[in-house]
C-alpha cells in the first residue's frame, strides 16, 4: 500500500446545489454559487463564523474566493484558493488544507455559466459577452475539448468499434437523469435519436459532449472527529489522487494505453483499502463520452477496447441503463452528459447523496462504497474513492 | 505593418497564434516554409510542442531543426463547426483536422489539415506529405496523401 495518512480523516457534512438547466435567466455566476453555498452550510448546520476555509474551481466567468467572502460576509478565513477546474483538484486541495491544519471547515464551490463560446443563447447575452478567449484558435488544433474527438477515431481505429459503444454512455446518462430533479436534459433518448444527432467533430456527435449549463454545486468539509461529534451521516474520503504523464500535449499523448488515467488509476488502487468488488456505485467522468469508455477500462471492469461489449453485457434493457453485475449504477444522477456540464461536481454530489441514503427514486440500496473517476485523458485525471462514515 | 523579423511583426503575421519566446522559431521557420521541430543538440530527441528545454534529457542546446513532414496520420477529427478561419467553410462540408506521425521520430506529431483528399479518405494509417496554404498572407503548413515520390 501506498502512504495516505489522510485516509478516512476528512467528511464531507454538508450539500447543496442549485439544480442545472440550459439558462437560469439574469442570475449572474456569484448569485448561483451563493445559493448552492448557503443552502450547503444550512445542510451542515454551520453559520458564516464556521467557515475558515474557501475553495472556489476556478471557473470562466465564476467568482473569486476573495468575492465569495465578500458575498456571504465570512468574517475570517484562513486558507482560500482557486484550483483549476475539474472536480477532485479543488477536494483535494480542501482535504489537504483541513487534514495539515490550515483551516478547520472548507466551503467548496463549483460556478457554472454557459459562456459565449460554448452557447449560442449565452454569446446573444451582453453581460456573458464580456467573457472571452483571447486569441481566436486555428481549426486545426488539438487543444483541450478538441482532443477527445481526435481520440475517439484513435478508439475506434484501434478496436474497430460501432458508434453504438457511444452511444450507450449517452443513453445511460439520459436514462438516469430522467430520475434527478437537478438535472438539466431529461427528455427520453433512444440510439436511433443518437445517431441522428448533428455531428460536432466527427466522429463525435452533439450528444457525445456535455451539455452547457448554468447553476453551481456546493459542499462543506471538515475533520472526520468533528463530523462525528456534529453530522448524523458523514461520507469521507478514502483515498484520492490527480494524474499526470509527461507527455500530455494533447497531440503528443504517448497512447491510449498510457496517460493520466492510469497514473490515477495505479494511484488510487495503492492507497485505498477498497476496490472494484466494494463498490456500490461508479461515477466514470462523461465530459465527453471517450472519457467514460475510458475510466471503465483503465479502472479494470474491462480489457482495454471493451467497454461497449461491457456495457451491453451490463445493460438492463427495461430501465434502459446500465446496471453493473444488476447492481451498480453508473452515474445515476445523469452525469455531465445529460445533468449538466458540471465538471465532475455533480459525480462527486452525487456520490454523497447516494452515500448518504438521501437519493430517494434512485437510491442504490444499503450505498457504503463510491468510486469517482473524474476528468480526462491529459491534464486533468482524477478520482477518489469515498465511503459512508 | 512591424519589421517582418521581428516579435511584433511575427505576432501580426499569425493572428490566430499565441506566440512566446518558445515557440517563434517555429513561426519564422513556417514564413520561409520550412518546417521546424526542436531537436536536442545534446541527445538529438525532437519534441514538439516547442518547450525550453529538452524534456528528455533538460538540455537547452535545442535547435529547431528541419522535418521533411512526411508522416502517416495518427488522430482525425471532421470538423462540422468549429472557430472560423479563411478558406473554411464548415456549410460546404466538414473541414478535416489530422494529427500526424512524423517520420522523423516515433511519438512525434504534428497536427494540422489535409488538403486534396476526399473526406472518405482522411483516415488513419494514410501516409501523407508536407504542403503549404496561405492564411492570413501569411504560409501554413499543411498535409496532402503522399504521392510516393
Amino acid at each position: 500500500m501506498a502512504r495516505n495518512p489522510i485516509r478516512d480523516r476528512v467528511a464531507i457534512v454538508g450539500l447543496g446545489s442549485t439544480g442545472f438547466s440550459r439558462d437560469a435567466g439574469g442570475r449572474s455566476s456569484k448569485a448561483l454559487a451563493c445559493e448552492a453555498s448557503i443552502r450547503a452550510l444550512r445542510d451542515a448546520g454551520l453559520g458564516a463564523g464556521d467557515v475558515d476555509g474557501l475553495v472556489g474551481a476556478a471557473e470562466p466567468g465564476g467568482p473569486s474566493p476573495s468575492a465569495m467572502s465578500a458575498a456571504l460576509g465570512l468574517p475570517r478565513v484562513t486558507h482560500f484558493s482557486s484550483p483549476t477546474p475539474v472536480a477532485v483538484f479543488a477536494l483535494v486541495d480542501a482535504m489537504n488544507a483541513i487534514f495539515s491544519g490550515a483551516c478547520e471547515t472548507v466551503l467548496l464551490y463549483f460556478p457554472y455559466l454557459r459562456l459565449p463560446w460554448n452557447s449560442r443563447s449565452a454569446a446573444a447575452d451582453p453581460f456573458r459577452r464580456q467573457n472571452t478567449l483571447g486569441v481566436m484558435p486555428a481549426p486545426e488544433s488539438t487543444n483541450a475539448a478538441a482532443a477527445y474527438a481526435a481520440w475517439a477515431s484513435r478508439y475506434i481505429h484501434e478496436f474497430e468499434v460501432p458508434r453504438e459503444t457511444f452511444g450507450r454512455v449517452a443513453l445511460n446518462a439520459r436514462a438516469n437523469a430522467a430520475q434527478n430533479p437537478l438535472a438539466a436534459m431529461k427528455a427520453p433518448l433512444t440510439m436511433e435519436g443518437y445517431l441522428q444527432a448533428r455531428m460536432i467533430r466527427e466522429p463525435l456527435c452533439m450528444l457525445d459532449m456535455d451539455v452547457p449549463v448554468d447553476g453551481a454545486d456546493a459542499f462543506v468539509l471538515t475533520t472526520t472527529e468533528r463530523a462525528r461529534e456534529t453530522c448524523a451521516n458523514p461520507v469521507v474520503v478514502h483515498a484520492a489522487s490527480v494524474g499526470l504523464v509527461g507527455e500530455n500535449d494533447e497531440d503528443q499523448l504517448p497512447s491510449l494505453a498510457r496517460h493520466g488515467q492510469h497514473v490515477v488509476v495505479e494511484s488510487l488502487r495503492a492507497k485505498s483499502d477498497l476496490w472494484l468488488d466494494d463498490i456500490d456505485v461508479f461515477f466514470p467522468y462523461d465530459g465527453f463520452s471517450i472519457i467514460t469508455l475510458g475510466w471503465i477500462e483503465n479502472f479494470g471492469w474491462c480489457a482495454p477496447g471493451q467497454a461497449g461489449r461491457f456495457l451491453e453485457e451490463h445493460w438492463d434493457a427495461e430501465e434502459g441503463r446500465v446496471m453493473i453485475d444488476g447492481r451498480i449504477p453508473i452515474n445515476p444522477h445523469g452525469g455531465s452528459l445529460s445533468e449538466g456540464a458540471t465538471r465532475g461536481s455533480g459525480h462527486l454530489r452525487e456520490a454523497v447523496t447516494q452515500l448518504r441514503g438521501e437519493a430517494e427514486g434512485r437510491q442504490v440500496p444499503g450505498a457504503q462504497t463510491a468510486l469517482i473517476g473524474c476528468g480526462g485523458f491529459f491534464f486533468n485525471s482524477q478520482g477518489a474513492v469515498l465511503r459512508r462514515l | 505593418m512591424s519589421e517582418f523579423g521581428d516579435d511584433a511583426g511575427l505576432v501580426e503575421r499569425f493572428p490566430y497564434a499565441r506566440i512566446d519566446h518558445d515557440n517563434k522559431y517555429m513561426y519564422r521557420g513556417w514564413l520561409d516554409k520550412r518546417l521546424l521541430v526542436n531537436r536536442c543538440e545534446d541527445c538529438a530527441v525532437f519534441h514538439h510542442p516547442p518547450k525550453p528545454v529538452c524534456p528528455r534529457c533538460w538540455s537547452s542546446a535545442l535547435r529547431p531543426t528541419e522535418v521533411s513532414g512526411r508522416g502517416i496520420v495518427h488522430l482525425t477529427i471532421l470538423l462540422h463547426q468549429g472557430p472560423p478561419a479563411p478558406g473554411v467553410d464548415y456549410a460546404k462540408g466538414p473541414h478535416p483536422v489530422v494529427t500526424v506521425e512524423l517520420d522523423e521520430q516515433a511519438g512525434l506529431r504534428f497536427t494540422s489539415t489535409v488538403v486534396e483528399c476526399p473526406l472518405e479518405e482522411v483516415r488513419i494509417g494514410l501516409p501523407v506529405e508536407l504542403d503549404w496554404v496561405d492564411r492570413f498572407g501569411s504560409p501554413f503548413p499543411v498535409f496532402r496523401p503522399s504521392t510516393g515520390n
